[in-house]
């Protein structure tokens, strides 16, 4: 008898239908992967079960009996934890607090026992020591972590339920490779105790390394499961597109030329950098050729995210000599970047990219009005000006007066890339853009912005996905430590060179 | 970030991390500028009798600014706790004045206070959380509510109120002033509340509301509490209007509202929530209180009292605002 099981679950939002038909089967001690495009409906059934979305159908059985999760306050009998993919955080409250926050430790019947929640803290801690990195303890505040760190206080949070049923919805998007491993170590753990677990990823290496069984998910409906030596990531793929392309390969891209525009001097450079020290990272330099995609890799964390906002303005604190077309670049704030044709593009949406709450025609267009010093808005024109970037990107939204926020975290992201293309900008600068955007999306993605470089538009692309980085960048920069260690161009572009690189001592 | 803490930078760092840790700091601040400032102008502000008499004035305010923290703390607000002071205001006095003011009478009458100053708390709770309507809107609507309560009690002021309680209030007990006791007893209850469990889910209620509710707290009723603890902090705001006019008026309370606002957010709370303290809003409660009469220690002329006590506050409120933005930068 499973541990968990949804049968014929459904879900709409208006007329948008986030999940059709969802059937999944978890056993006890097992790992079940779910894998599906952005959209498909994966945290929709997830927020099912942990019972802050109620179902318009279906039923949800555990221990082979039909409960209704009456809320997520019920989910603490139950036996349910769930990691939430935008994260279920109180910023201003500590590590210890969010990890106990609900079930604080009682005491004396209204006091919060402060002995026994540090001792939960500790204990769950000790599991990522080593790992969590800088400036994490028991007593930060939340607000003052990475996203990593915030991530792994999830994962915290989610164990420390002790639950019988886990779901982890996207738990390593911002891990570091290191992070990831622990996380796979502890669930492996929870599965020989017994526990039922469900992860959703979109990184096919991380799903066949741990997952047991795989479920795909597409349009909101599961169409497939399989034992995981059963399958194989082209199988997979395939499954979740519904349609039979060749799996992208790790493949360089095309060298033609390569050479050549390595050899550009910087005075050629669309974007050109010198000296560049600030909170993060010492003395960078490098220069990006027109046409050329250039990278940032390495360990999550060692500056490259910084660099990338520090040119843009968003990062006070940095010095050294940034040249945009061979003029100088003060970045004094990303609105003097962005009137000199800066792009900047991030993957956490929530703090740097979606005005939540707003219509995505709102998220489209606040780049449009900056560059162009419009003062009003003339809805009808607005609207010919952001079809086609969002259509570019194949995005999916109902209309643009629905809020951004009603969109799934890949399609939202799309929204926040779209507002840099109504007018084209110098440089774009991508801070590791493809967080939580699904296969296809990414394919889309990549291939625009190779476009948008064969226009002679500067890219700069960082990814903590080395896949991503290989198949696309044209030179590599590897960070460590806040300094680029290596530069690998050409044929050194290997996944034994980068990784040889980024764990290197810096 | 992982970069590395230099010397320099650890100055203001440590400066900034103590600010986040304390945000009422600020608040201590200005207070001891307004001290030495009152001091400096009219040095017999300084004695003990004068700063007696400021705590024993300013004292309603603490408690209403106390009360007020607690909704803020969760992202709401309340303009109606000024209504509730006036309504508990005129319903113990009115008590009292039938009942006789007896010490035993006078306890029983303070503890229906307490209940009514609950009861109005538990009605704004159920209003905005339950009912869901806009905290800002229902709490005004409340307040008109209350106060039409306080009118229909006692339609006009000046029923005084019997002799023990503002001999009571203005005395002292064992040569010590009774609002010192009265601050005391505050501390120590502030001190026990700051411990308990519906504190820090006040503070992640006003963090994220639908984070909290996704985190499985009882969102509805965390919010519904905070407000009942409100109510009862302004009956005990209440009473000390009572001792410190000794008598009751219908609309003693209206002016009090935004004051406590005010207050909160000088103290360091954010009006969004999930941020402050409790000790900054009693702090900034005084300082409201130490404003007022320096104004008219340096002798501003009556007509211009007002004017000068609005930009007072705009300054302190600015200072305290801007320091803790450093901070949080
Ligand atoms: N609160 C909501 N209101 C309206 N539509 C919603 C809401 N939540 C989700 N949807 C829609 O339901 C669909 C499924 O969303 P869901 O978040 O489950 O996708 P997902 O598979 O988790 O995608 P991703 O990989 O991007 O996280 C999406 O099209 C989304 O726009
Ligand atoms: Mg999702």
């Amino acid at each position: 008898m499973a541990k968990l099981e949804l049968r014929g679950v459904g879900k709409a939002y208006g007329a948008t239908v986030a999940l059709r038909q969802g059937d999944l089967e978890i056993e006890a001690g097992e790992v079940h992967a779910l894998i599906g495009a952005n959209g498909s409906g994966k945290s929709t059934l997830c927020k099912i079960v942990a019972g802050s979305v109620r179902p318009d159908r279906g039923e949800v059985l555990i221990d082979g009996r039909a409960v209704t999760v009456r809320g997520p306050e019920a989910t603490g009998a139950l036996g349910i934890g769930i990691f939430y993919q935008e994260l279920s955080l109180a910023r201003h409250r500590t590590v210890a607090e969010n990890i106990s926050l609900p079930r604080l430790p009682r005491k004396g019947g209204i006091f919060v026992d402060r002995a026994a929640m540090a001792a939960i803290a500790d204990r769950h801690i000790a599991l990522f020591a080593g790992v969590a990195g800088a400036g994490f303890g028991a007593d930060v505040p939340v607000e003052r972590l990475r996203p990593d760190q915030a991530q792994l206080v999830e994962i915290m949070k989610t164990l420390a339920s002790e639950a019988a049923i886990l779901i982890f919805d996207e738990p390593t998007s911002a891990l570091d490779r290191a992070q990831a491993e622990r996380f796979f170590e502890i669930l492996r753990e929870r599965k020989r105790a017994g526990v039922g677990i469900i992860f959703i990823s979109h990184r096919m290496d991380e799903i066949f390394a741990i997952a047991d069984r795989v479920t795909v998910i597409r349009d909101g409906e599961t169409v497939g499961t399989a034992r995981i030596e059963d399958t194989d990531p082209t199988a997979v793929i395939n499954l979740m597109v519904g349609r039979h392309e060749a799996a992208s390969a790790d493949a360089p891209p095309d060298t033609g030329g390569e050479d050549g525009r390595a050899s550009q001097s910087a005075a050629q450079a669309v974007l050109a950098v010198r000296g560049f020290s600030g909170p993060g990272f010492r003395d960078i330099g490098f220069a990006v050729a027109p046409g050329e995609i250039l990278g940032f890799g390495g360990l999550h964390g060692q500056g490259q995210s910084a660099v990338l906002r520090a040119i843009f303005g968003a990062l006070p604190g940095a010095s050294g000599e940034i040249r945009l077309n061979g003029d100088a670049l003060q970045p004094t704030g990303p609105r003097a970047t962005i009137a000199r044709g800066c792009a900047y593009i991030s993957g956490d949406r929530s703090r740097d990219g979606v005005i939540h709450e707003r219509p995505i025609l709102e998220n489209v267009t606040p780049i449009h009005f900056l560059r162009n010093r419009l003062g009003l808005a003339h809805p009808a024109r607005l609207r010919d000006k952001a079809a086609p970037a969002l259509e570019a990107l194949k995005t999916k939204f109902a209309g643009f007066g629905h809020p951004v926020s009603s969109l799934s975290g890949g399609n939202q992201q799309k929204v926040v890339i779209a507002r840099w293309l109504i007018d084209r900008p110098a440089v774009i600068l991508l801070d590791d853009p493809t967080k939580g955007i699904d296969l296809s999306a990414k394919a889309d993605l990549f291939a625009l912005i190779r476009d948008l470089a064969d226009e002679g538009i500067g890219i700069v692309l960082y990814s903590s996905e080395d896949a991503e980085l290989l198949a696309n960048a044209d030179r590599i920069l590897v960070f460590n430590g806040g300094r680029v260690t290596r530069v690998l161009s050409g044929a050194e572009r290997t996944r034994h060179n980068l990784y040889r690189a980024a764990y290197e001592a810096a | 970030m992982k970069g590395a803490p230099t010397a320099a930078a650890a100055g203001p760092a440590g400066l900034r991390q103590f600010l986040v840790r304390f945000p009422f700091l600020p608040a201590l601040c200005i207070l001891i500028v307004l001290l030495a400032l009152n001091g400096i102008f009219e040095p017999r502000s300084l004695s003990f009798r004068s700063l007696t008499g400021i705590v024993s004035t300013y004292l309603a305010l603490m408690m209403l600014a106390v009360a007020q923290t607690y909704v803020v703390y969760a992202g709401d607000i309340d303009l109606s706790v000024g209504a509730i002071v006036s309504l508990v205001n005129v319903a113990i006095v009115a008590l009292l004045q039938q009942m006789g003011g007896g010490g035993l009478t006078v306890l029983a009458v303070l503890g229906i206070g307490l209940a009514v100053g609950l009861a109005c708390g538990i009605v704004n709770g159920l209003v905005v959380a339950w009912l869901r309507l806009q905290a800002i809107v229902a709490t005004f609507a409340t307040s008109i509510l209350f106060t039409g309560l306080a009118l229909w009690i006692m339609p006009v002021a000046g029923t005084p109120a019997p002799a023990a309680v503002w001999r009571t209030y203005g005395g002292r007990i064992l040569e010590i002033p009774f609002v010192f006791w009265a601050v005391a007893a505050l501390a120590l209850v502030l001190a026990i509340l700051a411990r308990t469990r519906l504190t820090t889910q006040l503070l992640a209620v006003g963090d994220d509301a639908v984070r909290a509710y996704q985190s499985g707290l009882p969102v509805t009723r965390i919010r519904i509490r905070g407000y009942a603890l409100c109510g009862v902090f302004a009956a005990l705001a209440a009473f000390c209007v009572t001792g410190d006019t000794a008598s009751g008026d219908p609309l003693v309370g209206a002016k009090m509202t935004l004051s406590s606002v005010a207050a909160v957010v000088l103290g360091g709370c954010a009006l969004s929530g999930g941020v402050g303290t409790v000790t900054g809003s009693v702090l900034a409660a005084v300082i409201i209180g130490l404003i007022n009469s320096l104004v008219y220690f340096v002798g501003t002329p009556s007509e211009w009292q007002n004017l000068v006590q609005g930009l007072a506050i705009i300054v302190a409120l600015m200072a305290g605002v801007l320091v803790t933005r450093w901070a949080r930068s």
